[in-house]
């Protein structure tokens, strides 16, 4: 596997039509997420739920629907695409696969954000100062971390100057739990370092979205840029792309989207990683076409872990961020192994 | 040796002495004290708590001029029901590094809490009680009686069970028609199933505890599903979730609880009144039987 022979087997295997990939991981998440409201902590006849809502009867059980499955049916979604994309499209930007959110400090810089501004009272005096936070946080850390390691920069930069973010943005974010004056706060940064989609509400959903769909479409838009872009800086120039404009849009994106799903979830890491680094063979390495099917991925494995941590038997339940990394660490090392024995 | 010429003792000592030779006196003489506690040992001048719960014990048992210092906890009146009495009374962090200096002739602590300090203090030989948590009333009574014997205040011990016990017996006895389901919610979806004085007192005001049926067995955690799923009356939640926020406050203010608000009645109790076993409970069992005759009244005969 770690041979070169592979990858080019790889390259030259056949690959599927992008309208069928793209329809066939939408009908993925959209199975999953009927898993999802099917699965939780209370027994739940789903089919009648859904009539009794459909018959506009307030029931307890289309409570349960409502209030608390659907939140987080929808959340696992959005959060999984925004970390899919960001993930494709920050590995497009950089041109170096172990650009992901939470390895290389955005994801963490957004808790930091969404943290300062949730447990100091910002966020009760105006909803939408949370996402903002996090899109702040998230902004910051893609700027330094751009103009740290720059394009086309060495592995070793890119993922010291994420390891430096991250340890930075984890200690501020401890600092800042540690003041905040609810003595609940200190045991939280679990939620904001691992991240979670339990008790999450409708009114989060719906506060996150339109920053998240502004966000999505600024990365989706950059795809054929991020196509001239692998053909080198000058010919994509020379093509006609308007190489600051594209940075510009890619960091504003990702800011937004990962921000935004940071302030509502935590940093759920590795799934960034792991799913443009399966999905990238089967768009035959076209980091334009890999934005779109990133997401629906992202989504798809958000979803799965997080119907994982329900049907676990491990109460309270496991974080998200604990399956994710169990899943991409390996795909993490595996990587890097295969990094250093082209760089040597 | 009496008490006065212990401090005698440590007053000369203080004087003369380093640091750790008051230490090693201290805990001579904390030992020699503590050999003779089978025999009615003289009144403890220098009490110290290291528990909430126990604070509120002894600020109603003890003499003030005994009490050396109680828990910072207990300052605030949001989480105490004698705040007024810590006026005056030096406040401690449950650190041993508080407490050896005021050379303590009986500390008090909770079994669950200042564990650091509690081994600390038992190393340098200080006289140590620790308390359980009260399981129901008569653990209130008992552990009322026991601290009082201890702090030589036998009979307002007595007194102030006789008191509380006079309270529960004059609340009205709960109708015996349809039992209001009932859970508490705390932050991070903490909830109390049996075994517990939350329980109990849920029980004398009438109540059923749904978590109780469900399996729950002292204090465990309830996904919010289940709370809404399961046909709630009253939901009884801490006061805390109007304190500043954290995400463990603000499952109390999720919007399904809002949602319930058609059929289920919140009940607010600040846990001064529960947490700890003394008379608040009173107050306790009378906000739920109040909550419990009007869930009644609302809901039609069956």
């Amino acid at each position: 596997m770690s041979h070169a022979p592979a990858f080019d087997v790889a390259k030259l295997a056949p690959v599927p039509p992008y309208g069928v990939l793209v329809a066939g991981l939408a009908i993925l998440v959209v199975i999953l997420m009927g898993a999802s409201l099917a699965i939780g902590y209370a027994p739940l006849d789903l089919m009648q739920a859904v009539r009794d809502l459909l018959q506009g009867e307030k029931t307890l059980a289309t409570l349960v629907l409502t209030e608390l499955r659907l939140p987080r049916a929808l959340l696992g979604c959005f959060v999984g695409l925004s970390l899919g994309i960001s993930g494709a499209a920050l590995q497009g930007l950089m041109r170096n696969p172990l650009a992901e959110p939470g390895i290389i400090g955005v994801s963490g810089a957004a808790a930091f954000g969404a943290v300062t501004v949730f447990y100091f009272g910002l966020a009760g005096a105006l909803s939408l100062a949370l996402p903002l936070g996090g899109i702040a946080g998230a902004a910051a850390a893609t700027f330094l971390l751009y103009g740290l390691s720059g394009r086309g920069a060495g592995t070793m930069t890119l993922i010291l100057a994420g390891v430096a973010i991250n340890s930075f943005a984890g200690a501020l974010t401890s600092l800042a739990l540690n003041l905040s004056p609810n003595p609940y706060a200190v045991t939280e940064i679990v939620f904001w370092l691992l991240g979670s989609l339990a008790d999450r509400s409708l009114p989060y959903v719906w506060l996150v979205l339109p920053l998240m769909i502004i966000g999505w479409g600024l990365l989706l838009i950059s795809g054929p840029a991020l196509d001239g872009l692998t053909l080198g800086e000058d010919t994509a120039k020379s093509l006609g792309f308007d190489l600051g404009r594209l940075r510009l849009q890619l960091i504003a994106g990702t800011a937004l989207a990962v921000g935004s799903a940071v302030a509502v979830t935590g940093a759920i890491a590795f799934v960034g990683l792991v799913v443009p680094h399966l999905l990238r063979p089967l768009v035959a390495y076209r980091p334009g076409r890999l934005l779109l099917v990133s997401g629906l991925g992202g989504a798809a494995l958000t979803l799965a872990a997080d119907i994982s941590v329900r049907l676990l038997p491990i109460r309270p339940e496991l974080k998200l961020g604990v399956v994710t990394a169990i899943i991409g660490a390996p795909f993490l090392f595996g990587l890097i192994y295969r990094l250093r024995e082209e760089e040597a | 040796m009496t008490i006065a010429d212990r401090s005698l003792d440590r007053g000369t000592f203080a004087s003369v002495c380093c640091r750790r030779l008051i230490l090693t006196a201290v805990a001579l003489l904390s030992a020699i004290g503590h050999l003779g506690a089978t025999d009615p040992p003289g009144k403890p001048r220098r009490i110290v708590s290291l528990n909430m719960c126990v604070d509120e014990l002894i600020l109603r048992l003890a003499e003030p001029q005994n009490i050396a210092s109680v828990t910072w906890l207990s300052r605030d009146p949001k989480n105490s029901n004698v705040a007024e009495l810590v006026a005056g009374v030096p406040v401690n962090h449950g650190l041993a590094e508080e407490i050896i200096p005021l050379n303590p002739d009986l500390v008090i602590a909770g079994i669950y809490t200042a564990r650091t300090a509690v081994a600390m203090l038992q190393r340098v030989g200080i006289p140590v009680l620790q308390v359980d948590i009260p399981k129901n009333l008569d653990d209130v009574r008992r552990q009322i009686r026991e601290v009082a014997g201890l702090i030589g205040e036998r009979e307002k011990g007595e007194s102030v069970i006789a008191a509380m016990d006079r309270s529960l017996a004059a609340l009205p006895r709960p109708s015996s028609g349809q039992r209001p389901r009932a859970i508490v919610l705390n932050p991070n979806g903490a909830t109390v199933g049996k075994g517990t004085l939350v329980d109990e007192i849920m029980t004398r005001a009438g109540l059923t505890n749904v978590a109780a049926d469900l399996g729950i067995d002292s204090y465990g955690q309830i996904p919010l599903e289940a709370v809404a799923a399961n046909a709630i009356d009253i939901l009884i939640v801490s006061a805390s979730r109007d304190g500043p926020p954290a995400l463990a406050t603000e499952i109390l203010r999720h919007p399904v609880l809002s949602a319930l608000s058609d059929r289920t009645r919140v009940v607010v109790m600040p846990g001064r009144l529960w947490n700890c076993g003394g008379p608040a409970v009173v107050e306790a069992i009378e906000r739920l039987m109040q909550a419990a005759g009007e869930v009644r009244a609302e809901a039609p005969p069956k």
